[in-house]
């Protein structure tokens, strides 16, 4: 049995950082949360986070980043908003997430092969070379970024949708494709 | 040439840690006219006070001013120091530089050049004060008591006992408002009817008390010691004085069943058209119901009431509504509150699925004189097995009310205890925080938690049904961190208090305010909690703000000492910065008449120029500032006086 060490020191904690993040849109009434559990009770996906939506909301506030930011709470959340409409304190619980999520790929704080960032990731990179994203490629990436073994279980599924015509293995790309990556990188510059 | 006492307050750090006090004091002493200026801690502490009464007679000022706080907190008390030391107290002109400067600015210097410009312009006006004399009009020694629940019957009672005249308009057939409604009162679990309805009857009975219920105030005019108030009796079609409240025309009502939905039970149990509200309802009178009743309907009833109430003839069918003024010096409001509509919150199933019940309703259940005769049972006939209490519904959230409604916690663990006792069913109370924060308050949750009851800490985010008729509560369950599902067969709402629909409307009619969340506002939370800015209308209950009996009972009590204390004194002084006409220049266009919020300008008829009543002028303004021709002056407002003002605020150093 392994046992792990669960208490925190505060020396872990990082107290500036909820105060940093508090200025970004959607985040400003973090502070405000009163751990009521709503947007627990009310999340569809809560019942598979390591955090539930409350706790990741008091992690951040108290500071502890690393956790935070490291939870597959945060992969899971499908943005369905149901937290931030239910929210008593009427926190945007959704941005919130959505804030710690660009801060966990920034900082390659993400749990590697977990499939969301990559996908994410591998959207992006598809649309920024092709200008278009093309399911048949996007699929394959991800399943071999995250669990090349998926594939197998997908290759019937795969093959009938290839025949009727549902999944095309052309990849397509538009006219001018520098022009948007230019776009694309503007942003980035800004940054 | 005046000679101008200055004083700088302190106020601890309050003014002199945003304002160089000692810089503005120095500043004053350099302005014309000004003979002494001082800085001191505390001007309000006796000290501070000795310092202008010993300075009037060394310096022979005849001018004061003090920098200090806002005038609505201490003008007063400089104004009687003014007066202790020889001068008229008019001669007195306060710089509000807390509120208007300290408080409101960061940076010093800045904050200490505007405090310098305040003070100045107070030496350019103070010049040109006259002295003034308060007067004094006596004060009628009747109560108005607005709202029968307990805060009204408590403070009617205290004040009956002092011997005072009490008029008791109640809106409602009986007196009793919302706590003749529970059962048990935590956390004691008294019978809220045992302690309640002696109280009732006393008002009854106390000749010091006209109970005039069915009724309500419709207009007030007036100022403290002499309300004209107008009350407007709604008809009970039962002429008070023949009926014995025998219930025979109950029994021999046409509709041999009760059909209509009963208010006393919030809907839970039946009445028929002619009905007494509940067994102790006071007056013992029983009341017809327009709405429902046939005669009233149709004309064509067999009125077997009227029959069974054969020769005391106590049923008129054609009562009318009628107006009725009456005088009185002072007002006390306990107008009370509503309960939360939970139709309002959608996904806890109010009104959708039938057994979630309002915390108000489960109290009539768990009444022995309820509709069901003290059986906790769902609409079906069973008894619950498991009922979930729902802690903060239309409290605490941002999308209904913001404030905590203070009594929840507290009734819903005394449901929670008395539907155990009733079923033993399995109980859980779901809350975020459990507030118990009144004398012995902590021991009922402690007794409550040993006799079995769950708590679960999280606020439930969704009721939805099960396939077998059962409800499912889903909620966070934050102590252990995961979300349950808790079938239950019973839900019950613990719903907050909210100002009553129309207390906006009592309050533009009583001429006071409220605040955002609507309850009515205090003069001063801490200070003046049953004041309000109206002098001689005071607040008591819930209308004030949420608060359970005992608070109620005490701020009823302190309601009526006010009112006693103001009789008492005999008089009320009245403020001498009214307006008045220039009979020479008014023109006699009457402008200034409708723009009176407090009717005090009439014409004279027999010179045809304005005329304004002294004792109903409040000093606002309006008339002065309306006048085409500038013939209405206000003391201490006076044109001289405010453009001087202006001059010496401008007049940068």
């Amino acid at each position: 049995m392994d046992f792990g060490r669960t208490m925190k020191y505060q020396r872990e904690a990082e107290p500036d950082w909820p105060h940093q993040l508090k200025q970004l849109p959607g985040c400003e009434r973090l502070f405000s949360c009163i751990q009521c559990g709503k947007c627990s009770g009310t999340c569809p996906l809560s019942i598979y986070m390591d955090y539930t939506p409350r706790r990741i909301i008091n992690l951040v506030r108290e500071g502890f980043r690393n956790e935070a930011l490291s939870s597959k709470t945060i992969w899971l959340c499908a943005s369905c908003y149901a937290c931030a409409v239910h929210c008593p304190q009427d926190i945007h619980i959704t941005d919130v997430m959505y804030m710690l999520k660009r801060e966990a790929i920034q900082h390659q704080m993400y749990p590697k092969r977990f499939p969301i960032p990559v996908l994410a990731r591998e959207f992006y990179d598809l649309v920024r070379k092709r200008g278009r994203s093309s399911e048949f490629w996007l699929v394959l990436r991800l399943a071999m970024k995250s669990n090349p073994l998926i594939l197998l279980g997908m290759v019937r599924t795969g093959f009938w949708l290839i025949r009727t015509g549902r999944l095309s293995l052309r990849s397509e790309r538009i006219r001018g494709v520098h022009q948007l990556r230019r776009e694309l990188a503007t942003p980035k510059e800004a940054q | 040439m005046a000679r101008i006492g200055i004083y700088v307050c302190h106020c601890g750090h309050n003014i002199a840690g945003t304002i160089d006090v000692k810089g503005v004091a120095n500043y004053a002493a350099s302005l014309p006219g000004v003979a002494v200026a001082r800085d001191y801690k505390y001007m309000c502490s006796d000290p501070g006070q000795d310092l202008i009464k010993n300075d009037i007679r060394d310096h022979q000022l005849d001018r004061i001013i003090v920098a200090a706080c806002s005038p609505s907190l201490h003008e007063a008390t400089f104004r009687n120091a003014t007066a202790q030391g020889g001068l008229n107290a008019y001669y007195f002109q306060m710089v509000n530089v807390r509120e208007h400067d300290a408080w409101v600015h960061s940076d010093k210097a800045a904050a200490t050049e505007k405090a310098k410009d305040l003070v100045r312009a107070a030496v350019y006006r103070v010049k040109l004060h006259k002295p003034l004399e308060r007067r004094r009009v006596p004060i009628r020694p009747e109560v108005l008591v607005v709202g029968g629940g307990i805060a009204g019957i408590h403070a009617s009672l205290s004040l009956a006992a002092a011997g005072k005249q009490v008029y008791l308009v109640e809106r409602e057939p009986t007196i009793g408002g919302h706590m003749a409604q529970f059962d048990k009162t935590f956390p004691t679990l008294d019978c809220a009817a045992c302690i309640l309805t002696p109280k009732m009857t006393a008002v009854r009975a106390n000749p010091n008390i006209t109970l005039w219920t069915l009724s309500e105030v419709v207009k007030v005019e007036g100022f403290v010691g002499s309300y004209q108030v107008t009350v407007r009796h709604k008809p009970r079609y039962i002429i008070d004085d023949l009926c014995v409240g025998c219930l025979e025309c109950v029994e021999a009502c046409v509709f041999k069943e009760p059909r209509f939905s009963d208010e006393f039970n919030v809907g839970l149990g039946k009445r028929k058209p002619v009905y007494m509200p509940f067994p102790q309802a006071v007056p013992q009178l029983v009341l017809i119901d327009p709405e429902t009743c046939i005669e009233f309907k149709t004309g064509k009833c067999k009125k077997t009431c009227v029959e069974a109430c054969a020769e005391r003839n106590a049923i008129d069918f054609t009562q009318k509504e009628r107006l009725e003024t009456i005088e009185v010096g002072s007002i006390i409001l306990s107008t009370g509150f509503e309960v939360f509509d939970p139709h309002r919150i959608p996904y806890y199933g109010y009104g959708v699925y039938p057994n979630v019940y309002t915390a108000l309703e489960v109290e009539r259940l768990v009444n022995a004189a309820g509709p069901t005769g003290g059986e906790v049972v769902l609409r079906d006939g069973r008894k619950p097995k498991r009922v979930g209490i729902v802690h903060c519904v239309g409290s605490r959230d941002e999308h209904t009310n913001r404030y905590c409604s203070r009594v929840c916690c507290m009734y819903s663990l005394k449901l929670a205890h008395l539907v155990k006792e009733h079923t033993d069913a399995e109980i859980f109370n779901c809350y975020i925080d459990m507030r118990t924060p009144g004398k012995t308050f902590e021991e009922f949750y402690n007794r409550v938690g040993e006799e079995g009851v769950n708590f679960v800490r999280g606020k439930v985010a969704d009721v939805y049904p099960d396939g077998d008729g059962s409800l499912v509560m889903q909620v966070e369950d934050t102590l252990l961190g995961i979300v349950r599902k808790i079938p239950v067969d019973m839900v019950v709402l613990a719903v907050g208090l909210e100002a009553h629909r129309d207390a906006d409307a009592v309050r533009r009619m009583f001429n006071i305010t409220c605040a955002s969340e609507g309850f009515f506002v205090e003069r001063h939370p801490k200070l003046a909690p049953v004041n309000t800015f109206t002098d001689g209308i005071f607040l008591a209950g819930c209308c004030q703000g949420p608060k359970d009996i005992p608070d109620t009972v005490a701020q009823a009590g302190a309601a009526a000492m006010e009112a006693a204390a103001l009789i008492d004194k005999g008089y009320v002084e009245l403020e001498p910065m009214t307006a008045s006409v220039n009979e020479e220049e008014c023109s006699g266009c009457k402008t200034c008449i409708p723009m009176c919020p407090y009717s005090a300008i009439s014409q004279k008829a027999d010179v045809k120029k304005a005329f304004i009543n002294e004792v109903l002028c409040k000093g606002c303004g309006t008339c002065v500032a309306a006048c085409p021709s500038g013939s209405i002056k206000q003391n201490l407002f006076e044109d001289e006086e405010i453009f001087e003002e202006i001059e010496g605020v401008l007049a940068y150093a």
